[in-house]
């Protein structure tokens, strides 16, 4: 059988193919610190690995099998579980080069590889973006600016392993927890700003008030006596003791309606406006208690330093 | 639409299809009894069909139907450990594929499996390397496992690389990966149960 011309095409996008899971794959390492498979992670910095939080089980003990097959030790630097990355300081050993970011490449329809190395070998899938998702949340709560879904096949050591665009070049870090088992990546410049964040403190700033909520319905007669532009609020169904909102005066059973003049119907809409908050600055929010409408103004705080309140 | 932003994606395209022409001539459907089927690879040009053991059980009858023309068909030999098995159904013709050892196989190489996946007649699907799964004593290739999406059906039939070099035959789904019989697997048992018959 002697190849066809097109055939020498298809080899040749073959071999491209090959070429950039191979020049990825120099920044993909394996960790271990789970039971069975190893997880995957990219050499994102100088020393800096990142991976996906939930498959890396242990804080403690953990190694990492570079890509030249050599062992290097590791220590968390941070977590956020909002976005499942965590990043791993490497110790001494000489680290791999970091991998080439390009954010360019990201394009629904566009060709990618995910790139793992669940244990000595490294191992890629091929497909598609198939959707970018802006203003994304995560089932945790977080918003992310942008996700990408893909189009291709979810295997063992997939999470936490990079995504490779067909030049070789790493535009996100695919998780399949993001979205219950739907392959996902984050893409290069929120690793970026999650990195940036955890390896100055360990963690992500997440604005905190220390309330639970959940949405009612406002009857025709409150929604008339305060001329009120909609009949639904959120009701307060706990406040954490010490928390940013008890502090502010809020109690629970109190209906909230509105935060800095902008609506609350659903509880992403206060996770909203608290994400939009600034380090120290304060928002108001605007209730219903006793028949009556009141304004406070709380200072919302960081989360990982908030307590224990939900 | 701009003709040339997609000159490579159909150039692709019709090297894709090149390769389904010349694989459809290459594989036959396997039926055995009331088994279902599954897909077989001719081999060596005519008269001999390597097919997954599991589609052609002892002592079942076996027919392949080589692009429309049922013949009957005979398992000569078996290797239960690979899941192989070789059929002799004279007067089946096809063309002879080159193979490749799948030591040479990189991830992220592109593959093809070719097959009749749930009753589909000649279905072609995509992806690539995923690993090669070795074995613990010897490193020596076991497995070659794609990202190929296989269904009942594909078993037997052909995974090949992008010169349409036979890399493996496709066995089995493992995690929704594709796993195939590296083809040097295969050459050492077809040849070692000819020198056995012809001893």
């Amino acid at each position: 059988m002697s190849p066809t011309k097109s055939g020498s095409a298809l080899a040749e996008l073959s071999s491209q193919i090959a070429g950039a899971a191979d020049a990825a794959a120099r920044a993909v390492v394996a960790i271990h610190a789970r039971r069975r498979i190893p997880s995957s992670g990219v050499v994102w910095r100088d020393g800096v690995v990142v991976s996906a939080s939930h498959t890396v089980r242990r804080d403690d003990g953990i190694s990492v099998t570079l890509p030249t097959g050599e062992s290097a030790s590791a220590t968390i630097a941070g977590r956020d579980p909002a976005t499942d990355l965590v990043a791993l300081r490497l110790n001494g050993a000489k680290s791999p080069g970091p991998s080439k970011t390009d954010p360019s490449g990201v394009r629904v329809g566009a060709l990618v590889l995910a790139v793992g190395r669940p244990g000595r070998d490294v191992s890629a899938s091929f497909g598609i973006i198939s959707a970018i998702g802006e203003g994304w949340r995560t089932w945790q709560g977080a918003r992310v600016d942008r996700v990408l879904r893909l189009d291709l096949a979810v295997y063992d050591g997939f999470s936490g392993g990079a995504l490779v665009d067909a030049s070789g070049m790493v535009i996100g870090v695919n998780n399949s927890a993001l979205a219950r088992g739907t392959p996902m990546a984050l893409p290069a410049l929120t690793v970026d700003r999650v990195l940036d964040e955890l390896l100055e403190r360990g963690h992500v700033r997440r604005a905190f008030l220390g309330i639970a909520v959940h949405p009612v319905a406002l009857g025709a007669a409150t929604v008339q006596r305060h001329r009120l532009p909609r009949d639904t609020g959120l009701v307060v169904m706990s406040v954490g003791d010490g928390s940013p909102a008890e502090t502010g005066g809020i109690a629970v059973g109190d209906v909230l309606i509105e935060t800095n003049g902008q609506p609350l119907r659903r509880p992403t809409d206060l996770l909203d406006a608290l994400s939009a908050v600034r380090d120290g600055a304060s928002l108001s929010l605007t209730y219903l208690r006793g028949g009556a409408v009141k304004t406070v103004t709380v200072t919302p705080v960081d989360r990982e330093a908030g307590g224990s309140a939900e | 639409m701009n003709g040339a932003a997609f000159g490579s994606a159909r150039q692709f395209a019709s090297g894709a299809s090149a390769l389904a022409d010349l694989l459809r001539r290459a594989v036959v459907e396997v039926r055995s009894g009331e088994h279902g089927s599954g897909t077989g690879v001719i081999w060596g040009g005519s008269g001999l069909i390597v097919t997954n053991a599991h589609c052609a059980p002892r002592g079942a009858p076996l027919a392949v139907d080589d692009n429309g023309r049922w013949c009957a068909a005979r398992a000569i030999a078996y290797h239960p450990r690979h899941d192989l098995a070789l059929l002799a159904a004279p007067g089946v013709s096809g063309p002879l594929l080159d193979l490749r050892d799948a030591a040479s196989l990189r991830p992220g190489e592109m593959v093809f499996a070719h097959g009749h996946p749930l009753g589909v007649r000649d279905a072609l699907a995509m992806g690539v390397v995923h690993g090669i799964g070795r074995d613990p004593g010897t490193d020596e290739p076991r497995w070659i496992v794609a990202d190929v999406r296989l269904a009942p059906g594909n078993s037997g039939g052909p995974l090949v690389d992008a010169e349409g070099r036979l890399v493996g035959i496709n066995s089995m789904v493992v995690n929704g990966l594709g796993v195939a019989v590296p083809a040097n697997l295969v050459r050492q048992f077809v040849e070692r149960a000819l020198a056995r018959r012809a001893a």
